[in-house]
């Protein structure tokens, strides 16, 4: 069989986003990647953004005030959700790298995920509702 | 067809292992300090820290630009480890990879160092 097809390669890129034929295995892996990239890019986003506090009371607050808007409370759920999935799907990585529940790993994943949809959802409600 | 089963996280081929052991240890650490950091902003006073004088008035306690500051570099240490992890299954070559850690060691150091500056700037101002 040609082994090269099982090489990865910058042009398989995009293979990682496919969920077409993934098994639970893999649409945690997934999960775990893209919230990976998107907090990362949050993070230095923040950084940028909390400069605001070095230039004064006036342009922090007014900063802030500028951000209570729908759309930007939208992008912070995200991020929240992008934190309380990765951060679940870390448990279940520590937990089965240290052995435990690894027969039972797809049951750990969809019990952590359901966690994670409630958690979201209680986030959700009352970023709308604040 | 390659029917590999890892029942375990391990380091990737091409990662060092303390590395990898870097990303494991602060993965469990950064769960506990972002749920510090979540209840201080949200949570401390009225509606958390939203006004530029609430999160003056929060810095002036010395230990928090210390715990910050520790979490700012535990969370970026984690993301670019995890970033050079994510770059590693793209098999860069050699040349390439050295360059990769370079420039990730040099956001690393000016994130840490621009966050930690702005932190005692902050506290500074109390």
């Amino acid at each position: 069989m040609d082994n090269k097809h099982n090489l990865p390669s910058p042009a398989k890129f995009w293979t990682w986003f496919n969920p077409i034929g993934r098994q639970t295995g893999g649409w945690a892996f997934i999960l775990n990647r893209v919230t990976a990239l998107g907090l990362t890019f949050y993070l230095f986003l923040h950084l940028v953004m909390l400069g605001q506090l070095a230039q004064g009371p006036e342009a922090y607050d007014g900063f802030v005030a500028l951000m209570h808007n729908p759309i930007i409370i939208i992008g912070e759920l995200l991020v929240v959700a992008a934190g309380i999935l990765h951060g679940l799907n870390g448990v279940r990585i520590i937990l089965t790298t240290f052995g435990v529940s690894i027969t039972r790993q797809k049951q750990l994943f969809y019990a952590l995920m359901a966690v994670a949809v409630v958690a979201i959802l209680v986030f959700g409600i009352r970023m709308f509702t604040a | 067809m390659s029917a590999e089963i890892r029942n375990t996280s391990a380091p990737r081929s091409g990662e060092n292992s303390w590395l990898w052991l870097v990303k494991i240890v602060t993965g469990p650490l950064l769960i506990i300090l972002i749920l510090v950091h979540f209840i201080v902003n949200h949570f401390i006073g009225q509606n958390g820290l939203l006004t530029y004088a609430d999160v003056v008035a929060y810095y002036s306690n010395p230990l928090i630009p210390l715990m910050e500051i520790l979490f700012l570099a535990t969370v970026v240490t984690h993301s670019l480890s995890g970033l050079r992890g994510i770059i590693l299954d793209l098999k860069p070559s050699r040349g390439v990879l050295t360059a990769v850690d370079w420039l990730l060691a040099l956001v690393g150091v000016a994130a840490i160092s621009y966050g930690a500056w702005l932190a005692l700037v902050i506290a500074s101002r109390s």
